[in-house]
This record gives C-alpha cells, sequence and structure tokens, in this order.
C-alpha cells in the first residue's frame, strides 16, 4: 500500500501540488486525470522520489522507489545504445538477471538497433519493457498510450490488467479516456494541482460526460469558424 | 549572418555562466591549456601535427552533425548555409592553425584548411542505423555509449604503440597509454538523465563503487594490450610503466566521482582546477578522491536512498 499524506510541492512561490491525500492500494489499477499542467507528473515525479516535497508518502515498500517501475512521458535515451542495451542495463540497475530478451520482446521490437533511432511508439515500448522486466511491485504509467500504435495500445491494457492480477500497484495517467475506462477501478482527478474529485468505476461515463462539458463548453463555437 | 555569429556567442557565453565561470575567463584558460598541450605534444612525439589534426577534426566533426544543419539549411539560403558552415569551422581550427603555423608544420597547415572547408559542406551523420559492436554489452551504458563515439580513437593509440616500438621511443608509448585514458575520461564529460542513477536500488556508495568497478574492468580491455606491449618491449622501464598505468586507473576514478559530485549539474569550474591541481601533483588524488566520493554521495543522496 501506498499512502500519501498532505503532500505539496512548491516551484519557489508556485504551489503545483496542494495538500494532496491519496491511497493506493495492492492489486488495484488507478486512473489520474487532469488537464495539462494539473500536476498530475509532478505527482509521479513525487511519489518515485524524484522530486523533494513537504508532507508523507507512507508504504509497505521500503525503500518505495526501489520497488517502482516508472515509465516517463517522454522516456529519454541515449544516442548509442540499442533498445537490448537498454534492458541490460535497466535490468542490471535492479539485479535482474535475463537470458534471452527476444523472448520477452512482446512487441517485436528490433532491439539490435539503436533505441534513439526509434519512433515516439517504439520508444515508449522499450521503456515500458523494461519496467516490466524489472520485476517491479509499483507501476506508475505517465500517458502509456500516447504515441503507440492500436494494436500495441490493445497489448498495453492487456499487461496492465495482468499486472492487477499478479496484485501491482498501477498508477496511470491518460488523456484517453476510454484506456482509463477499461483498466482503472478508481480515477482521481486533479485540478491546478489540487485534488477535486475521486471517482469510482461505476460513475466513470458521468464524470467522462462532465469532464467534456467543462472543458469544451461553447469554447468551439466562440471561435466561429468558417 | 552576422545575427547567427552573435546568437552563438550569446549562447556559449551562457554555457560558460552555467558552469560558473566568466566568458572571458574562460576563453584565457581554454587558449592557455591548448598552448600547453600543444607544446608538451610537440615536446614528445614528431606525430604532434597529425595529432592536431585529429584534434581539430573531432570538434569540427560535432558541427558537421547532419541534424544540426539540416535544421540551419531550413533557415538560410543554401549558399548563406555554407558560408556560415565554413566561417564556423575556420574560426574553430584558427587556434590549431596558428599552432601549426608556429611550428611550421604547413603540410599539417594545408590539411587542416582542407578538411574544415570539406566538412563545410560535407554533413556527417552521427546517428546511425547500423550498431558498432562493443565488448561492454553485459554492462551498458557509458563504456557503450562512449566507445560507439571514440572507436576510432583506439586504433589511433594502437598505431601509436607500434610505432614508440618501431622508432624506440619510450615517451610515445606512455602516451599511447595515456591517450586511452583520456579517451575512457571523455565517458564521464556529461551526467546522465536522473532517471537512470534513480533506477538503481542500490545506496550511494555501492552505487559508486559498481561505477568505479565497472570502469576498471572495462578500460582494461584495452589497457591491458599495451601495457604488456609496453613491458616486454621496455622492461628496463616497468616501473615507470606501472607508475603512468595507476595514475591512468586514479584519474579514470577522478573522472567518476567529480562527475557525480556536481551531480545532477555538469563539472564546474572547481573541479577543473581541482584536476589542474592532480595533474602537475598527481598524489594529490589520494585526498581529493575520498573528497570527491563523499561529495558525490551528497550529491545523489536525494535519488539513492
Amino acid at each position: 500500500m501506498i499512502k500519501i499524506k498532505n503532500l505539496t510541492k512548491k516551484y519557489g512561490n508556485k504551489t503545483v501540488l496542494n495538500n494532496i491525500n491519496l491511497e493506493f492500494e495492492k492489486g488495484k489499477v488507478y486512473g489520474i486525470v487532469g488537464e495539462n499542467g494539473a500536476g498530475k507528473t509532478t505527482l509521479f515525479r513525487c511519489i518515485s522520489g524524484l522530486e523533494k516535497f513537504e508532507g508523507e508518502i507512507l508504504s509497505d515498500f521500503k525503500p518505495l522507489k526501489n520497488y517502482i517501475g516508472l515509465l516517463l512521458t517522454n522516456p529519454y535515451f541515449f544516442s548509442r545504445i540499442t533498445g537490448r542495451e537498454y534492458l541490460q542495463l535497466l535490468c542490471n540497475a535492479r539485479q535482474v538477471e535475463i537470458q534471452d530478451f527476444e523472448k520477452q520482446n512482446i512487441f517485436d521490437l528490433p532491439l539490435n538497433q539503436y533505441a534513439s533511432t526509434y519512433s515516439t511508439g517504439m520508444k515508449k515500448k522499450l521503456a515500458i519493457m523494461a519496467i516490466l522486466l524489472q520485476k517491479n511491485q509499483i507501476f506508475i504509467l505517465d500517458e502509456p498510450y500516447n504515441g503507440v500504435d492500436i494494436q500495441s495500445n490493445l497489448i498495453i491494457t492487456e499487461l496492465i490488467l495482468e499486472l492487477k492480477k499478479l496484485n501491482k500497484i498501477i498508477i496511470i495517467s491518460s488523456h484517453i479516456f476510454s484506456t482509463l475506462n477499461e483498466t482503472c477501478d478508481k480515477i482521481h482527478l486533479l485540478k491546478k494541482g489540487e485534488l477535486i474529485k475521486t471517482v469510482e468505476k461505476e460513475n466513470f461515463q458521468d464524470l467522462e460526460e462532465e469532464m467534456k462539458r467543462k472543458s469544451i463548453g461553447n469554447k468551439v463555437k466562440e471561435m466561429q469558424l468558417k | 549572418m552576422k545575427k547567427y555569429f552573435s546568437l552563438q556567442i550569446k549562447l556559449s557565453s551562457r554555457k560558460f555562466r552555467e558552469i560558473g565561470i566568466h566568458p572571458i575567463l574562460a576563453i584565457i584558460l581554454l587558449i592557455s591549456a591548448l598552448i600547453a598541450l600543444s607544446i608538451y605534444i610537440f615536446k614528445k612525439t614528431e606525430f604532434a601535427p597529425y595529432i592536431i589534426v585529429l584534434l581539430t577534426l573531432s570538434f569540427t566533426t560535432k558541427l558537421a552533425e547532419i541534424k544540426r544543419n539540416e535544421f540551419l539549411k531550413t533557415i538560410f539560403k543554401s549558399n548563406q548555409h555554407i558560408k556560415i558552415r565554413i566561417i564556423e569551422n575556420l574560426i574553430l581550427a584558427f587556434p590549431f592553425l596558428i599552432i601549426l603555423l608556429f611550428y611550421h608544420s604547413f603540410l599539417a597547415v594545408g590539411l587542416l584548411l582542407i578538411i574544415s572547408i570539406g566538412f563545410a559542406i560535407q554533413n556527417i551523420k552521427t546517428d546511425y542505423h547500423f550498431t558498432i559492436p562493443t565488448p561492454y554489452f553485459k554492462k551498458p551504458f557509458e563504456f557503450t555509449a562512449g566507445f560507439r563515439k571514440t572507436f576510432y580513437l583506439i586504433p589511433l593509440a594502437y598505431i601509436l604503440t607500434v610505432i614508440s616500438i618501431s622508432v624506440d621511443n619510450f615517451n610515445l608509448g606512455i602516451f599511447s597509454l595515456l591517450l586511452i585514458f583520456v579517451i575512457y575520461f571523455s565517458y564521464y564529460f556529461k551526467p546522465e538523465e536522473e532517471y537512470f542513477v534513480w533506477t538503481f536500488n542500490s545506496n550511494t556508495k555501492s552505487f559508486l563503487f559498481y561505477k568505479i568497478k565497472t570502469a576498471l574492468l572495462h578500460s582494461s580491455y584495452f589497457v591491458v594490450p599495451i601495457l604488456l606491449t609496453l613491458s616486454y618491449f621496455y622492461f628496463s622501464e616497468i616501473w615507470n610503466i606501472l607508475l603512468f598505468l595507476i595514475i591512468g586507473y586514479s584519474f579514470l576514478i577522478f573522472f567518476i566521482v567529480a562527475k557525480y559530485s556536481t551531480y545532477p549539474d555538469e563539472i564546474g569550474v572547481v573541479q577543473g582546477i581541482i584536476l589542474a591541481l592532480s595533474i602537475f601533483f598527481p598524489p594529490i588524488l589520494l585526498v581529493i578522491i575520498p573528497m570527491l566520493f563523499s561529495q558525490s554521495q551528497k550529491r545523489l543522496n536525494y535519488l539513492l536512498q
């Protein structure tokens, strides 16, 4: 379990996250949604220990960061590292021995090619594969579906559901509501750094409607496109 | 075009200021280092002009990188783009040309001019789709990525070893050994993204020891053949060879701990001054390395609990 108590994050005078209280349980999938700049990525970075913050994060896993598989929105790749070497690097970092990466290559990636030459979607798939191979207990996936083809989208959804069955904690942010609908047990809505709503699975449809209404409103009509 | 170059000056000044050094002082230091290095190389080997040409080449290839040039092509007319590239390369080559002229190495001057203009016209693709094999695949990344960037310099070091034996110049042999180490040092100039430190499930101490152990092991792959060759042909100088070997390994450790002592920022002017002091008096490393090691631990603490 992960328990976030009164988490506040400031950059200078600007408060990016304000008094966040959340709980994540094993075997559950959580969605974090909100507009661009709502604080989703900062929240992920705080949970992962990449940012200092005020407040507390309590967990059964100690140290928490060693159990987290973090997928960044734009995973970084060194210019002359192959896909295979990237996987090897991340497995070495967690002392995980893998003999044959090819067997685990569910996305059919060209592992002997430099990762920096991969397309956006391929890079994301490689990064996902790496955190899966690390055998983590908690998965924080920032926009896992971004730039990924439809077939891989289906695979990612299946993977998330499989991880849930394995009693892992999964936290996802996504701008594609249907993917959250399929995978999440609970969705937390962030707005300007504040947690404004938590929605259970049975109310996802209402949340989508409400978000549509609030974010679109009359804005498009007001543009008077001709 | 004038605006482009003033922007480049502004960008370079900004970079120097970011590492905490005044741009004018940085230029003075760089020129002094270049002069000192040239005097040293010209004193040690008759191949100095070619080493200077290669050194310039390594800088100009960075400017000839294909993505950078494609960007320049999209914003400038084609003749203007080529003019800019020629001027850029000549500015970069200028201090080296002066040194070569000073030493009357006219052939190298001609060669350098041709290369500078040639690289302005021809772009270089630095991100190849074919994979250069490395012996370091088991433990990526510094040596894997670094080797692929500098692999062409390793045969050069070996050629210098062979030449040193054929002309019976021990100093050149030691130079070739140190050249290999200098290539390895370059692998540690830039800090990696935080993610690649964060992902290690070890504490700061074991993380740093892991990095040092990997570096010592991996650097030996290309150091040992030169070491054995020099030891065989200059057996009477074995103690000197071992001394330079220890110095090489010590500086390699220095670069690792120096990199993490400023992490996630790049190595700054303070580390540069410490490095200069250590070059003049290497035993000082016995104090500096533990000091930087402990600083590195503090800097890495927020990522590795």
